[in-house]
C-alpha cells in the first residue's frame, strides 16, 4: 500500500535528519543558545499554560509577561514574589542580561534596604542578617547570569558594583571591573574603575598607582577628576619623588 | 497506421467502500475505441460509469485493470494530455478570476506563451459569444455561460481531442444549440470529440458513433445510423394529406404485403416549439 | 507534437502559484489575521512603554512573537484548505486535465502559500523595523539629553548599548528563521492534506505535530542517550524522534531578540534545515498524491 511506503520513507528520512538535528542542537547549546530545560520543575514554576506557551515558541513573550508581573510585585514591595518571578524570568530567558541585572538589583539594593529598615522586626541582628541574605541572592543572580552570558560585560560590572557598594569589598570589586574591561564591548570606564577600587585596598597601593599612572599617560580623555584625586592620594602614600608626580591641576 | 484518439482495453474500475470489505464496481471490462475526427457519444443512465470512463481517459482516475492509450500515450502520463481538452460535468472555475484571466491561466498550464495567448483568448471569447463578459468575474456567470467558457477553456491550446462530460446539462435549449454548434464547428476543424450525455435526442443529432453504458458495462457500441435503423421499417412523412389519401396508401400497402403501423398527425418536438417561441420577434 | 517535455516546468508551477496566491488574497480571514498582526506589532511599542528599562527588548519580543504566530497560523490555515477546496470545486479536474504533472500542481500550490507568507512577513517586518527604529531614536535622544554632563566616551557607550538593542542585521536573520519555520509548516500541512479526509483533520493534525515538534528535541536527546527504562518507552521516544521535526531549533529567534550573538553560519544551518524539511515534505506529499484518485 502506498501509505505504507510513505511511512517507511518518513522513517528513513527521520533516521537521516536525526544526526543533523542533534549536531545543530549541540551547536546551539555550545553557544549558550536555547539554554532552557523544559522539565517538570519549570512547569511547576510557571504553570501549565505558561509552560505550553513557552514550549511552543513563545518563551520570550512569557518571560516578558512574568517580568512585568515582577515589576508589579516590586511596586507592592512583595519581595518573596519578586524573587520567585525573577527566578522564572531568568530561567526562561537566560540570554537577556537585563533580566539578571534587574533581578540582582531588586534583591541586593531594594529588598536588602527594605529588610534592614523593617520596623516589624525589632532585633537589629536579625534585620542585618536578612539584609546579608538579600545581598547573597543578588550575587547569586549575577553569578548565574555571568555563567549564561560570559560574552557580555554588563553583568561583570554589576557584580563589581555589588561588591563595591554592598559588601564594600574593594579587592573583589576591582577584580570584577577588570574582568568586565577584558570583555569586548565593555564600557570605557571599567578599566578606570578597576584601578580606583584597587587604590582603596591596603597593601595594593603600588599596583594601583602603576595602573592609574598608565591610564593618566594615555592622554587627556582619561584624566578625569577622580582619577587625578586618587593618583594624588597614592603619590602621597607611596612618597613618589616630586619630579615624577603629575602636575598640579589648574582649575 | 495512426493511433486511434482513444483506445480503452478491458478497463475495470472498482472503488473500495470505506470501512467495508465490499467494493463498488464502476466499470467492468470496458473496451472502446474513438477514431480521430469523429464525434463519439457515451450514453447511459445515472451512475452507469460515464464520468468514470472519461476521468480514466484523462488520467484523473487510474483503472484497476486494463490499458488506456490516448493518441498512443499512456493516459497516466501528462504527455497524453498535451493534446486533449476537458470540460468536466457541471464545471466550476476559480470564481475570483475574470473570463479572460481564467482562459489565460489554463493556457499557461498548457505551456502557451503570453503573446499567442492574448490573441487566442480574444478569439475564443468571440467564438463562445462571451466577448462582452470578458472582464466579469466567473462568480457572476450563469450556468450556461460557465459551460460555454468551460468549453473555451477546453480548447485553449487547440487540442486534437476534446472530452466533454455532459456539456449541456442544465443549459437552456438556446444555450444547448450554441454548444452544439460549437461542437460541430470543432468537428469541422478536424477535432475528435468524446462526449457523455443522457439527452438521447441531442446525441443522436450530432454523434457519429455512440456507446451505451449500463451498470458499468458497455452494452452497445456502433455507428448511430446503424444502431437506429429499425429493420424492415420505412418512415413516410406526408404534408397536406387527406384522410382518404392515408386510407388509400394503407390499402396499397396491404396489397404489397406490408402494413401501416401508425398513422397520426406528426408532433413537433418541444425543442422546436420552444426555439420558435423564444427567438421570434 | 514535439518530442521531449521538461520533467518539471517552472512556467506551469508559476502559473499555479500565482493563481493560488490570488485565491488566498481573496480570503477575508487572511486580511483579518494580517491586520491583527500589524496592530500587535504597532502597539508593541505601547506595551513596551510600561516596562522599566526593557522597552526595546519587550518591543522586539512581542513583535517577533506576533510575526511568528501569524506566519505559522497563516501557513497552516491557508494550506489546509487548498487541496480540499480544489476537489470540492472540481477545479482540480480542469487543472490536472491539462498537461500538468501532479508534482507541478503541488509545488505550485505550495509556491503560492510561500509567496503569500513572504509578502506578509515582509510587510510585518517593515512595520516592525519602523516602530523599533522610531523608539530607538527617541531613546537615543533621551539618553543624549540625560547624559549631557557626563564624559563623551560614556555617553557613546550608552548610545552603543541602545543601538545594540535596536535595529540590527541579526534581527533580519531572525525573521528569515521565522519564515523558514512557517514554510516548513506550510509544506507539512500540504503533506497531511494529501491523505486527510477533512480540513479539520489536517489542521488538528498539523497543530498536534507543531506541539510535539517542540518536544522532539527533548525526546530525541533522551533516546540518543539510551535513557528511558522500558522498551515501550524507548520505542515511543524513538518514534517521536524519527517522525517529528525539531521545531525547537527555530526558537533560537528568542535568544537573538535578547541580544545573543549568533554566527551567520549557524543561522544558515538552521535555515537550511527548514528548507530541507520544506522540500522533503513536498516530496512526501507528491508520493501520496501521485496516483491518488480524485
Ligand atoms: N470516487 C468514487 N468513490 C466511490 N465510488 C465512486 C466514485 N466515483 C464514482 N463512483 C461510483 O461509480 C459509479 C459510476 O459513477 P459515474 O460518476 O461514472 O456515473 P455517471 O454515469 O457519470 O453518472 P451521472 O449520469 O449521474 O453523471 C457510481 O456508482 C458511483 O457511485
Ligand atoms: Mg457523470
Amino acid at each position: 500500500m502506498r501509505l505504507g511506503a510513505v511511512v517507511i520513507a518518513v522513517v528513513l528520512f527521520g533516521a537521516t535528519k536525526l544526526p543533523l538535528e542533534h549536531q545543530l542542537d549541540a551547536a546551539h547549546r555550545r553557544l549558550g543558545l536555547r539554554a532552557v530545560e523544559f522539565n517538570l520543575d519549570l512547569r511547576e514554576q510557571i504553570g501549565q499554560l505558561g509552560f505550553i506557551a513557552a514550549l511552543s515558541g513563545f518563551r520570550a513573550i512569557v518571560a516578558d509577561m512574568l517580568f512585568i508581573e515582577a515589576h508589579a510585585a516590586w511596586e507592592q514591595t512583595d519581595w518573596a514574589r519578586v524573587l520567585l518571578l525573577f527566578r522564572e524570568v531568568t530561567t526562561l530567558q537566560p540570554r537577556e542580561v537585563l533580566f539578571w541585572d534587574m533581578a540582582a538589583w531588586h534583591m541586593a539594593w531594594n529588598a536588602s534596604t527594605a529588610a534592614v529598615n523593617d520596623r516589624s522586626q525589632p532585633r537589629e541582628t536579625l534585620r542585618i542578617k536578612a539584609q546579608r541574605e538579600y545581598f547573597a541572592l543578588g550575587k547569586d543572580f549575577l553569578e548565574r547570569g555571568i555563567r549564561n552570558n560570559p560574552d557580555r560585560p554588563q553583568l561583570y560590572e554589576a557584580l563589581a558594583r555589588l561588591y563595591r557598594d554592598k559588601y564594600r569589598d574593594h579587592e573583589r570589586a576591582s577584580e570584577w571591573f577588570a574582568k568586565a574591561a577584558a570583555v569586548p564591548g565593555a564600557m570605557s570606564y571599567d578599566r578606570r574603575f578597576a584601578a580606583y577600587e584597587l587604590s582603596y585596598c591596603e597593601g595594593r597601593e603600588q599596583q594601583a598607582y602603576e595602573r592609574l599612572r598608565a591610564l593618566y599617560d594615555e592622554g587627556e580623555k582619561e584624566r578625569l577628576p577622580t582619577l587625578l584625586k586618587r593618583l594624588k592620594f597614592l603619590e602621597e602614600q607611596l612618597n613618589i619623588p616630586p619630579d615624577q608626580r603629575i602636575p598640579e591641576v589648574v582649575r | 497506421m495512426t493511433d486511434p484518439a482513444v483506445a480503452l482495453e478491458k478497463i475495470t474500475k472498482t472503488f473500495p467502500v470505506p470501512f467495508q470489505r465490499r467494493v463498488i464496481v464502476a466499470l467492468r471490462d470496458v473496451s472502446l475505441r474513438v477514431s480521430t475526427g469523429e464525434i463519439y457519444g457515451l450514453l447511459g443512465p445515472n451512475g452507469s460509469g460515464k464520468s468514470t470512463t472519461l476521468k480514466i481517459i484523462l488520467g484523473l482516475v487510474s483503472p484497476t485493470r486494463g490499458q488506456v492509450q490516448i493518441f498512443g500515450h499512456d493516459a497516466a502520463s501528462a504527455q497524453s494530455r498535451a493534446n486533449v481538452g476537458f470540460l468536466p460535468e457541471s464545471p466550476y472555475f476559480p470564481k475570483y478570476l475574470t473570463a479572460a484571466e481564467m482562459l489565460s491561466f489554463y493556457g499557461k498550464l498548457c505551456g502557451m506563451r503570453r503573446r499567442e495567448l492574448a490573441k487566442r483568448v480574444d478569439e475564443l471569447l468571440e467564438l463562445v459569444g462571451l466577448t462582452a463578459a470578458r472582464d466579469r468575474r466567473l462568480g457572476t456567470f450563469s450556468k450556461g455561460m460557465l459551460q460555454r467558457i468551460g468549453l473555451a477553456q477546453a480548447v485553449i491550446n487547440e487540442p486534437e481531442m476534446v472530452v466533454l462530460d455532459e456539456p449541456t446539462a442544465g443549459v437552456d435549449p438556446a444555450g444547448t444549440r450554441v454548444i452544439r454548434d460549437l461542437i460541430l464547428e470543432l468537428k469541422r476543424r478536424g477535432v475528435t470529440i468524446l462526449l457523455s450525455s443522457h439527452l438521447l435526442g441531442q446525441v443522436q443529432e450530432i454523434c457519429d458513433r455512440i456507446g451505451i453504458l449500463a451498470n458499468g458495462a458497455l452494452v452497445r457500441d456502433g455507428r448511430v445510423d446503424e444502431l437506429l435503423i429499425a429493420p424492415d421499417q420505412t418512415e413516410l412523412v406526408l404534408e397536406h394529406a387527406s384522410p382518404q389519401l392515408v386510407d388509400r396508401i394503407s390499402k396499397a400497402a396491404a396489397e404489397g404485403g406490408a402494413s401501416v403501423i401508425r398513422a397520426a398527425p406528426r408532433h413537433r418536438s418541444l425543442e422546436q416549439v420552444f426555439l420558435e417561441a423564444t427567438t421570434e420577434k | 507534437m514535439s518530442g521531449r517535455r521538461p520533467v518539471v516546468s517552472l512556467r506551469r508551477i508559476n502559473a499555479i502559484a500565482l493563481n493560488t496566491f490570488t485565491e488566498l488574497t481573496r480570503l477575508k480571514v487572511f486580511y483579518f489575521l494580517l491586520l491583527f498582526a500589524l496592530l500587535l506589532i504597532g502597539s508593541s511599542a505601547l506595551m513596551a512603554r510600561i516596562t522599566f528599562q526593557q522597552e526595546l527588548q519587550v518591543l522586539k519580543d512581542v513583535a517577533l512573537g506576533a510575526m511568528s504566530i501569524f506566519a505559522s497560523l497563516l501557513a497552516i490555515l491557508a494550506t489546509a484548505r487548498l487541496l480540499p477546496q480544489d476537489v470540492e470545486d472540481r477545479t482540480i479536474y480542469t487543472i490536472l486535465a491539462k498537461p500538468v504533472e501532479r508534482f507541478e500542481y503541488l509545488a505550485g500550490k505550495l509556491g503560492g502559500v510561500l509567496l503569500l507568507l513572504a509578502l506578509s512577513v515582509l510587510l510585518m517586518s517593515v512595520v516592525f523595523f519602523v516602530v523599533l527604529f522610531l523608539r530607538q531614536q527617541t531613546l537615543l535622544a533621551e539618553t543624549a539629553r540625560q547624559m549631557t554632563g557626563l564624559p563623551s566616551a560614556e555617553a557613546a557607550d550608552a548610545q552603543a548599548n541602545i543601538r545594540h538593542a535596536g535595529v540590527t542585521t541579526t534581527l533580519v536573520l531572525a525573521i528569515v528563521i521565522i519564515y523558514c519555520k512557517a514554510a516548513l509548516l506550510a509544506s507539512l500541512t500540504l503533506f497531511i492534506s494529501t491523505f486527510a479526509t477533512t480540513n479539520i483533520f489536517t489542521i488538528v493534525t498539523t497543530v498536534f505535530v507543531y506541539f510535539i515538534g517542540h518536544l522532539q528535541g527533548t525526546a530525541r536527546e533522551y533516546w540518543l542517550q539510551n535513557a528511558g527504562s522500558t522498551v515501550g518507552r524507548r520505542l515511543f521516544l524513538g518514534a517521536i524522534a524519527l517522525f517529528f521535526p525539531d521545531l525547537q531549533l527555530f526558537n533560537v529567534v528568542d535568544d537573538v531578540a535578547a541580544g545573543a550573538v549568533v554566527p551567520v553560519t549557524l543561522f544558515a544551518k538552521t535555515a537550511g534545515l527548514g528548507v530541507a524539511y520544506t522540500a522533503i515534505y513536498l516530496l512526501f506529499a507528491w508520493a501520496v498524491f501521485y496516483r491518488k484518485e480524485l
